[in-house]
């Protein structure tokens, strides 16, 4: 697509031939913004590389973890079951870890460091530096991916078999933590980056705000230095020293709520770098600008504000933490509801904008005017649609009441399949048929099949992600490779369980095919010759940055109080936490996922085979079975 | 925002995007906030006459 293609005054029926300008608008096309000078690629070839390289980087991560979703679908609704079930929990932990850590978190830096330096319009201030972190990232997460994978085969004393939250007493081998923790290290040296280059802009630009996409960047990444925290203490003082043998036991209770400390606001560390897309990319996309840049401004704060202090709501049913507790963090996340609410509107309204500018009419004739035929603009609005109805689903999870009727029900993967799934991964799909060409020069190689993926992937989800709710209404529990028990049968509702199977194993290889549709169409492109004329602006918002108070932009401000709320929300529950069961625990075994399953079989059936044998004696003399246990 | 329909013409608004008023995106969200009341009031038959009542505390 080149920068005039969709300009939107030429397309509109409505608009007169003559162009129409102001001062802000110096092409006249509605966008508030001029022709572009060049591509990313052209401006900042150095900087294009490194987000080339993230990008791959996720794009491996996702073809690994699409591969394993598909097996895991297959294998979970018994349409297909070529595998052991024991191996499906590493299937499991590897879907997660390298879909919601890897793939996500690539994308995300790689995002991040192109809006930094577009928006500063200045490049970083030592490349070198950024491949150390952007190596970093890559060594910490192979470690830990061949951890994982190594739990395929006991030909190695390798495996993490621990989901992605690796709760204790769940243990995965040191190489597991350890690679997790370079990892982070990696993203807290981006973090640096993006940092010491905005302050590097600051003392060239003393009296400018800061560029929106910079303040997003710049707020995201002080959440995750306050999210991350609790996640390095977990890992480097009570996780990788237990599996190290350093020491025996851990507080199971403990190390779970500093794991969920980090993994709520992990959530919108995901979904911001989709939610800097939508309002700073897509309005641009329909011919639109975004509506407001303090609103942007305000919400961004707000999720710096309020996306830690809420970690408990995902532990309604831990036994070891106090209702009060809950109830807080219930009453933190229902505010949480608001800048998702707030980015409804401003987004909605900066594309209504652009249709409006392109003719569109009506109460909601508008909508025809869009862009739909952009894999970019039809893939966003798709992923928005989709988190409007994981908002919903988010809310239940979010009521304590309720939340006990789907905690641990494949509802909550139903859930999450719709926001990380679809919010964050169809975005961040979309905006690659709109970036890559930003960041590489090369033409996308189908945009008819961009289209016909991002089509799939939202009808995909949509089949498979509604029979999962079900299905956890009916009870069916998450992380189980056999749901089916013996002796018992699911009710019925929205259709039985089986039929509720088919539609999630349907939807899950829809899933698939778009999947390797997306990976095929970025391959094929790579193969393209570069090209000029793909340069594409950002249009300026209708209220702009100087509308915004300036206090918003006292990101210092906004930090402290984010860590005095972590600390008003985290702070007794911790000390409830330790004073009950000690800072390494109360005792007990790890159930290290270093052994290997069969020789635990092996070890124990004799034992096994003679208790039956001496109970069976027993029964038959004794002519009863009352000493069975 | 006091704005007439007939001035929230593409001209228009290239000519002074301030005096855009998103109605439409009004609309949007109130059928959203229609949808969530209706699932939301459908939950609670899902949960009180599905269930046993939960007691919290």
């Amino acid at each position: 697509m080149t920068a005039t293609a969709d300009a939107p005054a030429t397309t509109s029926p409505d608009a007169t031939n003559e162009p129409v300008t102001n001062e802000d608008d110096p092409d006249g096309d509605g966008d508030g913004a001029a022709t572009p000078e060049g591509t990313f690629y052209d401006r900042f070839p150095a900087e294009a590389r490194i987000v080339r390289a993230t990008f791959l980087g996720a794009f491996l991560a996702f073809a690994i973890g699409t591969t394993f979703g598909i097996i895991q679908t297959l294998h979970r609704t018994g349409i297909a079951r070529p595998f052991s079930s024991v191996d499906y929990y590493t299937f499991l932990t590897a879907h997660g870890v390298f879909l919601v850590l890897s793939f996500t978190i690539f994308f995300l830096v790689g995002v991040f460091t192109w809006a930094l330096v577009r928006s500063l319009d200045r490049p970083l201030v030592n490349t070198r530096f950024s491949w150390a972190w952007y190596g970093l990232m890559a060594v910490g997460m192979t470690l830990t991916g061949i951890t994982i994978l190594a739990g395929f085969t006991s030909a190695v004393d390798l495996s993490a078999d621990v989901l992605f939250t690796f709760y204790a007493p769940l243990q995965a081998h040191p190489l597991f933590y350890g690679g997790l923790a370079v990892f982070l290290v990696g993203t807290w040296l981006a973090g640096l980056d993006w940092w010491r280059t905005y302050l590097a802009w600051r003392r060239e630009n003393p009296d400018e705000r800061i560029p929106l996409q910079t303040f997003m960047v710049l707020t995201t990444t002080i959440m995750w230095y306050v999210a991350t925290s609790a996640l390095a203490i977990s890992v480097l003082f009570f996780l990788l020293p237990w599996s190290l043998g350093l020491i025996e036991t851990v507080n199971p209770t403990l190390t779970r709520t500093l794991f969920w400390f980090f993994g709520h606001p992990v959530v919108y560390f995901w979904l911001m770098p989709a939610y800097l897309l939508w309002y700073t990319v897509l309005p641009s996309i329909a011919g639109g600008r975004l509506f407001s840049d303090p609103l942007a401004r305000v919400v961004f704060v707000l999720f710096l504000l309020l996306s830690t202090p809420v970690g408990i709501h995902h532990q309604y049913l831990d036994p070891g933490i106090a209702e009060g507790f809950k109830f807080v963090s219930m009453t933190n996340t229902m505010f949480l509801l608001l800048p998702s609410l707030l980015t409804a509107f401003t987004v909605v309204a900066s594309v209504e904008y652009g249709a409006r500018v392109r003719g569109g009419t009506g109460l909601f004739g508008w909508l025809r005017t869009l862009p739909w035929r952009d894999p970019a603009f039809t893939g966003m609005m798709l992923a928005g649609l989709m988190f409007a109805a994981g908002g919903y689903s988010g809310m239940v999870n979010a009521g304590m009441n309720i939340n006990y009727l789907i905690h641990n029900t494949i509802w909550v993967p139903g859930h999450f399949h719709l926001t990380v799934g679809t919010a964050v991964a169809l975005t961040f799909m979309a905006a690659t048929y709109w970036l890559w060409p930003q960041i590489t020069n090369k033409p996308i190689y189908s945009k008819q099949i961009g289209l016909a993926q991002v089509v799939l992937w939202f009808a995909g989800m949509a089949l498979m992600s509604n029979a999962m709710h079900a299905q956890g209404l009916l009870g069916a529990p998450r992380r189980t490779a056999e749901p089916e028990y013996a002796g018992f049968e699911y009710g019925t509702a929205f259709g039985g369980f089986q039929e509720l199977n088919v539609q999630i194993a349907i939807g899950g290889t829809i899933l698939f095919a778009s999947a390797v549709l997306f990976l095929s169409n970025v391959v094929l492109t790579m193969g393209n010759s570069r090209t000029d004329g793909l340069a594409e602006t950002i249009s300026e918002p209708i209220s702009g940055p100087e509308d915004a108070p300036l206090v918003l932009d006292n990101i210092r401000l906004w930090g402290g109080i984010a860590v005095l709320l972590v600390l008003l929300a985290y702070a007794l529950p911790i000390v409830a936490i330790i004073q009950r069961g000690g800072l390494f625990g109360p005792g007990g075994e790890a159930f290290p996922m270093v052994l290997d399953a069969l020789s635990i079989l092996v070890d124990r059936a004799p034992d096994a085979i003679a208790l039956l044998t001496d109970r069976a004696v027993d029964a038959l003399g004794g002519g009863r079975l009352g000493g069975w246990p | 925002m006091g704005t007439t329909d007939s001035e929230q013409t593409a001209a228009g608004l290239i000519e002074d995007p301030k005096s855009f008023d998103p109605k439409g995106t009004l609309a949007l969200i109130l059928v959203y906030f229609c949808i969530l009341v209706t699932m939301w009031v459908y939950i609670y038959f899902v949960e009180f006459l599905g269930n046993d009542l939960i007691v919290v505390g």
